[in-house]
């Protein structure tokens, strides 16, 4: 009886890992390479999308108080791509420490705009910019306050562009926006500002812990080609350094990442792996930094340190990178979360940041859908499981693409569009 | 198809084997996940510190005048969020694309000059020929370089400045340097970048020099075209670290020309 229970669970992933086509079948290039250009969905140019940015002056109280060289996250900015008539509006929700501009929420704007719909980008809570002009307590990660505050920006955007002819609301958020947006639209159907028709959560953490704990691990993975004189970029440096003397001239694009890895200096799926990790230490660090100083904690910066344009900050980046993710959940989001909400051990905390906390929500609510990958670094073992049995046929998992590098491939794409225009 | 039904058969009998969910070269759990964090090698005790270690070499830049730098870093962003990027907004809605590229390859085929000249300083006899021809090419059947005919040819661009002509030759990068408006440059650029406009206003390629002089208006046609052609936006790193990180990137870009 077991096998053939299994073997009905695993039938649709089976299937489409002959049928799906997706290139690369290396979880770690897939998440740094993203998707072939030519295997990419159409788009529109960026001329043709009729879009501003905007500013929002959320957090007046904390201009006195903020270090002059913050000048330019004092007021919270976002994207709006908006239509000539009315049109349903996609918010989407950035990844860790991304901004509202970077690569993948541009991506996400330009499919969404080319079929109809008008689009606000945000960037992540867990940003620099959202962190200082948008947050009250700067100190993100847990997952019910994250979405109080997008919430909050979501509604003040909603008020301004009142004239905006907008026929229905949706929401969708990649990586640790995924997460978010389950929670934010849980919030939505007390405060029932949107009420949403349809979201959609891309490559989402399951178990927060487990996320944070991957991506801290991969910086720790085994590189060859280390020692005493040699560190680990310059290891990556030489080797671009030689691919590129051979072919004879500099060029940096999409196309050649995937000439590089079939080259002979091509990354281990180790150096890969730190990679990923070191982007994701650096966005650590912007956390840890930014939390402490605005909260005047004194774990990196000293508390009423004089801070202007011209103040040397190397120190105390230094001191920031020293802090993985699972330094800053204990030294500064746990103690805040204990003060501000009588919290309690980490497995409450984990339990009450994570999709877990929402799982009979989810699994009765017709409208949110997940899209996953079964070879995302970011999931541990179970979660896959955890998401079948929430989402049942609302989970859809593809079998390659590692971390978000399959959400440009144009089968993805058309089913994204597929969901979002769904009656 | 039956190659379908054959591995359908062979994943029944690794699932009735319990614990041998072998499929090719990957494990798959039973709710279809590939862990990919099994692939990886880790350290055996963990932490070795190297993402520490590579960082803070990372940040080991010389840079003795930061505390100016830093200013100036800050004056660009200002500047270019105040007055460059909304010229560049209204030279987009008031020119047509062709006419934007047209004047963008005219100031290509200009900076062609520098590039041959800085080819041939570095014997990369190869580059100053594909120059020369590009020159040719450009300057003649692409009309005063309003066209890019050479690049459809095949005769490819080759940026050389006097900077890399220095560095080629072993002059140390020096102290870092923010120039104002023009961004992150060191001693030695900086002083590259001296000779290579010199050379411009000394040759005088198709009268622009003394043009320009002339009619200052096409020294901010020029700056306009060139930030329109950069990607780069302040903030985009979206960090409190942007300084330390341009900083970065601009030393090992650098690095990487020379050594091209």
């Amino acid at each position: 009886m077991r096998p053939l229970l299994l073997l009905i669970c695993l039938l649709p992933t089976w299937l489409l890992a002959d049928d799906y086509g997706y290139p690369l079948h290396n979880p770690f290039e897939a998440t740094i390479a993203g998707t072939p250009v030519a295997l990419r969905p159409a788009l529109p140019d960026e001329q043709s999308i009729s879009q501003r940015d905007y500013s929002l002056n959320l957090r007046p109280e904390r201009a006195n108080r903020l270090p002059a060289n913050f000048w330019p996250v004092r007021r919270l900015r976002y994207r709006l791509a908006s239509q000539p008539g009315p049109a349903p509006l996609i918010f989407i929700i950035a990844g860790t420490g991304a901004h509202y501009a970077s690569s993948t929420p541009e991506y996400l704007k330009r499919l969404f705009y080319g079929a109809g719909f008008h689009v606000v980008q945000l960037s992540s809570p867990t940003s620099y910019d959202f962190m200082v002009a948008a947050s009250p307590n700067a100190t993100p990660g847990f997952s019910p306050d994250d979405a109080r505050d997008l919430y909050r920006v979501m509604q003040t955007i909603q008020a301004r562009h009142r004239d905006l002819p907008v026929s229905a609301w949706h929401l969708t958020g990649y990586s640790l926006g995924g997460l978010q947006a389950a929670f934010v639209s849980h919030l939505d159907e007390q405060q029932q500002s949107f009420n949403f028709q349809r979201v959609l959560l891309l490559n989402p953490p399951v178990n927060l812990y487990t996320s944070v704990s991957n991506l801290d691990r991969l910086v720790q993975t085994r590189v060859q080609g280390i020692d005493d004189q040699t560190s680990y970029f310059q290891v990556v440096l030489q080797k671009i350094t030689r691919y590129f003397s051979e072919k004879g001239h500099v060029d940096l694009n999409a196309a050649m990442l995937y000439d590089f890895q079939r080259s002979g200096e091509r990354l281990t799926d180790e150096q890969l792996a730190m990679l990923i990790g070191t982007v994701f230490r650096f966005s650590a660090a912007d956390i840890a930094f930014t939390s402490d100083l605005i909260n005047q904690r004194g774990l990196i910066t000293p508390p009423r340190l004089p801070i202007n344009d011209s103040t040397r900050l190397t120190e105390y980046f230094k001191r920031a990178l020293l802090c993985d993710f699972d330094c800053y959940l204990s030294e500064q989001l746990i103690p805040s979360w204990r003060a501000l909400h009588d919290g309690g051990s980490l497995a409450q905390l984990i339990e009450q940041a994570s999709l877990y906390a929402l799982s009979e929500y989810l699994g009765n609510s017709r409208k949110v859908a997940v899209m996953h990958n079964a070879d995302d670094p970011i999931l541990g073992p179970g979660d896959l499981g955890y998401l079948r049995r929430t989402f049942g046929s609302r989970l859809t998992v593809y079998p390659y693409g590692g971390h978000c590098g399959n959400l440009d491939y144009r089968v993805n794409a058309a089913d994204m569009l597929e969901f979002f225009h769904a009656p | 198809m039956p190659r379908d039904l054959s591995r359908l058969f062979v994943l029944c009998a690794c699932l009735a084997a319990p614990g041998t969910l072998l499929l090719a070269a990957d494990d798959v759990d039973a709710d279809g996940f590939r862990n990919p964090m099994q692939r990886l090698h880790f350290n055996p005790r963990l932490d070795q510190r190297e993402f520490e270690r590579s960082s803070f070499a990372a940040l080991n830049v010389y840079d003795p005048f930061e505390a100016w730098n830093r200013r100036v870093y800050h004056f660009n962003y200002r500047a270019d969020q105040w007055l460059l990027l909304p010229l560049v907004d209204g030279y987009r809605k008031v020119t047509p694309g062709f006419v934007r590229s047209g004047i963008h390859n005219v100031f290509r085929n200009l900076g062609e000059l520098p590039n041959l000249f800085n080819s041939l300083l570095q014997f990369k006899g190869r580059r100053a020929l594909d120059s020369t021809g590009r020159l040719l090419i450009n300057t003649t059947l692409g009309l005063a370089g309003l066209w890019d005919p050479a690049t459809r040819m095949g005769l490819q661009r080759h940026n050389e400045d006097f900077g890399q002509t220095l560095g080629f030759y072993g002059v140390p990068a020096g102290p870092y340097l923010m120039l104002p408006l023009l961004g992150p440059s060191n001693l030695r650029d900086g002083s590259g970048l001296v000779v290579d406009f010199s050379l411009d206003s000394q040759v005088d390629w198709l009268g622009m020099a003394s043009a320009s002089d002339r009619y200052p208006a096409l020294h901010l046609l020029k700056a306009i075209d060139t930030r329109d052609n950069t990607a780069f936006r302040y903030g985009q790193t979206n960090s409190p670290f942007e300084y330390e990180k341009i900083r970065y990137v601009y030393h090992e870009a650098r690095q990487l020309q020379i050594a091209d």
